[in-house]
């Protein structure tokens, strides 16, 4: 009974297989020049990149928060300075006559700790955690970051000779004394910013606060003067800024322990295989990922849902608490409804309404004009109440 | 280019010599397979460019009603076509088959799996192949291109390629209303035959005379014809006719306003006072059509979106779904003024003008009211409006305390209509307000006891 329309595909002629070609070559010029000017980017950023590390109290950072300014001076004085980020590194480098710095290291392993308090040079901990403090000091020494201390410059108060050196400091206070042969300067209430351990036949020094290793603030009243006092004490300097990922505890760069060998654990062909799952993956994505053509898009009709200005109003009425309005409209509704079914004038009066529906119902005229057109309700269950009366009065009217 | 899972298998079985002989050699030589392979079949794939697809679908169908997208594959070709082929069609014609019948695909998430057919040709052959497609949604819908996916004789990979092909169905309205006009027409035949005993009144007009029945009503004897012959004879009389009716329907803001909720979660977004609207104009149009009277029917919101006129008998039907199938509200204010202006100018005798919109207190304040009088000092006007299904239940909700306060701003919104309608009736308007379902017996009844009053 319907017309029916057939439409017919184009045929794959010489022209347009040209023209497709041509704007394949076309698209592949794009490519090509957006991927060259992602290399030459790429190439721009790593040549003009700020040569040297950025990570905190690096010996080869210039930044402000390096230390290259402390590193450089202890040079030129003839100190060899040995830079490591691995604790097994820092264990090797570090003999006798040699001094070691610990910068702050929030990722130090108890095991770790323990092997660089057990070395034989000078110690000299930045900043250490109560890990480490305790390894190295023998208890002697804890840490309290909680102190406060005002920025001012205090005296040493001690008689080490760095100390005495350096001269009044601002350095932050932070490290309590717990043992007798402990010397602590630069006091501050119950911590003090420094202190000296003797201990096996070495020197521990900590030093609560590490600013004074920083570029920025290493020119400060006498900070210079201490960090080149301690850490120039010997011909040979190791300083360790230790990487997140070490996890080494012996100078052999060996796991003792701390990492298990995965190696030992999983087969030979895991990781091979790992790899090649990736590239299965990889296949999966590209088999699920082709769509069967595009989407159909259509055009929707925007939709208003009609009931939501009513809603609104109910909303509005619930949240005032316009229990009155809400009774008035519902006596009315019904008184309207009722009207209409006795075939009163729109117009009709209360009394008039009344005396229609006592007739038609014959209920008690006190009862429907209160019921009609009493009193608002006083609270919610009444106005509920109220509307299930009116409710039975409406079905109780009948055409008379 | 595509792969199939047949790849990923592949790859994946390389894990098999890479546990035996684990080097960097075996991931490169069965790396070098599966691409080796991969590329093979991609090469001796079919483009799938040459593959000739014809579509051929029906130009028009009723909203609800299946139809069947038929598309027919050749294959010039020299090699074995194994393909896979999509025909898209918009998401609100998607159908899933459920046994025997269809029913609409509702899924967003899920692909459409009639729309897919597998195909696999000898060189020359074709293939026929049929989408069901089942309309949710009225309007026009245009086809998105065919898909053809050829695979390579492993089943490895293949090449795919999307088809411009076109393609377009008219999607009419539902009409449903068309199950109210049988008793209608009845109602209508018995105002005929009822000539005699009807009172006469203006508005019906000379028939005929025929001799007297006993129960005939003795003020319609023709006292002059019974002189001339001998018999009692009486005139009879019928309702007149070639009346003009001109259904407007108001495409304004007001129409897109959703009475009823759909939640199947489909595209079908029905149930708006338009839908309504469409469903009681046309049920109006076949009732007046057959009792003689001309109809003209406009879509108007500030532009005129569709007008059917001079049209009748079987002709009519078919001419105002077509003009009504493409009527989309638009989220406008109607101009009221320009919607008199237009049914002036297309009119010039007293005919029977129907309004079709909402009974919205502000809308029709600030629009219909200050125009209305032009109307009703020339014509006779029905205000046709769908009341809202959700706002009619909402009215005698009493489960808590928060559904009778829904209770009361429905009965307020109810009290400010009815208030409105009063308006409208002073100002001689007819007004017939009814849920979306009623609407278009509600108005076909209206039009009825305005004829036999005499009163178009």
């Amino acid at each position: 009974m319907t017309a029916t329309v057939t439409w017919t595909s184009d045929p794959a002629t010489d022209a347009t297989t040209a023209s497709r070609r041509r704007l394949r070559r076309h698209r592949a010029r794009w490519v090509l020049v957006a991927a060259a000017s992602l290399l030459l980017v790429v190439a721009v950023l790593l040549v003009t990149r700020s040569p040297g590390s950025t990570a905190d109290l690096d010996p080869g950072n210039t930044r402000p928060n390096g230390s290259q300014a402390v590193a450089r001076v202890l040079e030129q004085q003839g100190v060899t300075i040995t830079h490591v980020t691995r604790v097994a590194d820092a264990l090797a480098a570090a003999g006798p006559d040699s001094t070691l710095l610990v910068t702050p290291s929030p990722f130090l392993l108890p095991e770790q700790a323990d092997a660089l308090a057990g070395t034989d040079a000078d110690l000299v901990l930045a900043g250490a955690g109560r890990t480490l403090l305790t390894a190295a000091t023998g208890a002697q020494v804890e840490t309290d970051p909680l102190i406060g201390t005002p920025p001012e410059a205090r005296p040493p108060g001690c008689e080490l000779p760095a100390a005495v050196a350096a001269g009044p400091l601002v350095l932050e206070a932070g490290l309590v004394a717990v043992g007798d042969a402990v010397t602590t300067c630069w006091p501050s209430g119950d911590a003090a910013a420094l202190a000296a351990v003797e201990q096996d036949g070495r020197q521990v020094t900590a030093v609560h606060d590490p600013s004074l290793l920083r570029n920025d603030t290493v020119a400060d009243e006498g900070n210079a003067a201490l960090a080149l006092h301690l850490l120039g004490a010997h011909e040979r300097l190791v300083w360790l800024v230790q990487d997140p990922t070490d996890l080494t505890a012996a100078p052999d760069g060996g796991r003792s322990g701390v990492e298990p060998d995965p190696a030992g654990v999983l087969p030979d062909w895991f990781g091979a295989a790992l790899a090649w799952a990736a590239l299965v993956a990889l296949a999966t994505v590209l088999w699920r990922g082709r769509r069967l053509g595009r989407l159909v898009a259509e055009d929707l009709p925007v939709v208003v849902p009609a009931a939501e200005s009513t809603r609104g109003r109910a909303r509005l009425y619930r949240r005032s608490r316009a229990r009155g309005h809400a009774a008035a409209a519902l006596r009315a509704a019904t008184a309207d409804r009722i009207a209409h079914r006795l075939g009163l004038p729109r117009a009709a009066g209360a009394p008039d309404v009344v005396d229609a529906v006592v007739r038609a119902s014959g209920r008690h005229p006190d009862d429907v004009g209160a019921l009609l057109y009493g009193p608002p309700p006083a609270d919610d269950a009444e106005l509920q109440e109220l509307a299930r009366r009116l409710d039975t009065l409406e079905s109780e009217v009948h055409r008379p | 280019m595509v792969l199939t899972r047949r790849a990923v298998a592949l790859a994946a079985l390389g894990v098999v010599p890479l546990v035996l002989w684990p080097v960097a050699g075996t991931v490169v030589v069965w790396a070098g397979v599966v691409v080796l392979v991969c590329a093979l079949d991609v090469a001796l794939a079919v483009p799938p460019r040459r593959v000739a697809v014809r579509r051929t679908v029906p130009a028009a169908v009723r909203l609800g009603t299946p139809v069947d997208s038929e598309l027919v594959v050749s294959h010039p070709g020299r090699r074995r076509l194994r393909a896979l082929v999509r025909d898209a069609w918009p998401p609100s014609l998607a159908a899933d088959r459920d046994g025997d019948s269809l029913r609409p695909h509702t899924d967003p998430a899920a692909v459409t799996r009639t729309a897919r057919h597998r195909v696999d040709l000898r060189p020359g052959e074709s293939a026929r192949l049929r989408t069901p497609l089942l309309a949710t949604r009225r309007g026009e819908r245009r086809a998105g291109p065919v898909t053809v996916r050829t695979y390579g004789p492993c089943g490895v990979a293949g090449r795919q390629a999307s088809l411009p092909v076109g393609g377009r169905i008219r999607v009419l309205p539902e009409f449903a209303s068309r199950r109210h006009l049988p008793s209608r027409l009845a109602r209508l035949r018995e105002m005929d035959g009822r000539a005699a005993v009807q009172v006469r009144g203006e508005g019906t007009e000379f028939d005929s005379l025929r001799e007297y029945v006993v129960g005939d009503d003795v003020r319609s004897i023709d006292w002059r014809a019974t002189a001339r012959g001998g018999d009692v004879v009486v005139r009879t009389w019928r309702p007149e006719r070639d009346r003009r009716v001109v259904v407007v329907l108001d495409t304004g803001r007001t129409a897109a306003a959703r009475i009823s909720a759909v939640d199947d979660g489909s595209l079908n977004t029905g149930g708006t006072r338009l839908e309504a609207g469409i469903e009681a104009a046309l049920l109006l149009a076949a009732l007046a059509d057959r009792a003689g009277d001309r109809v003209q029917v406009l879509a108007y919101d500030r532009a005129l979106r569709a007008r059917v006129a001079g049209a009748s008998g079987t002709r009519l039907l078919p001419a105002a779904a077509d003009a009504l199938a493409a009527v989309e509200p638009a989220l406008r204010e109607t101009d009221w003024t320009g919607l008199v202006g237009q049914v002036r100018a297309r009119v010039s005798q007293r005919s029977l003008v129907v309004l079709l919109t909402s009974l919205d207190p502000a809308a029709v304040e600030s629009g219909l009211l200050p125009v209305l009088g032009h109307l009703t000092g020339t014509h006779q006007v029905v205000v046709a409006a769908v009341q809202d299904g959700e706002v009619a239940a909402m009215r005698t909700g009493r489960d808590d305390v928060e559904a009778v306060y829904d209770a009361a701003a429905a009965s307020r919104a109810d009290l400010e209509r009815s208030a409105v309608a009063a308006v409208l009736r002073r100002h001689g308007a007819e007004v017939v307000e009814a849920l979306p379902a009623e609407l278009a017996p509600r108005l076909a009844d209206a039009y009825l006891a305005l004829k036999a009053a005499g009163r178009l």
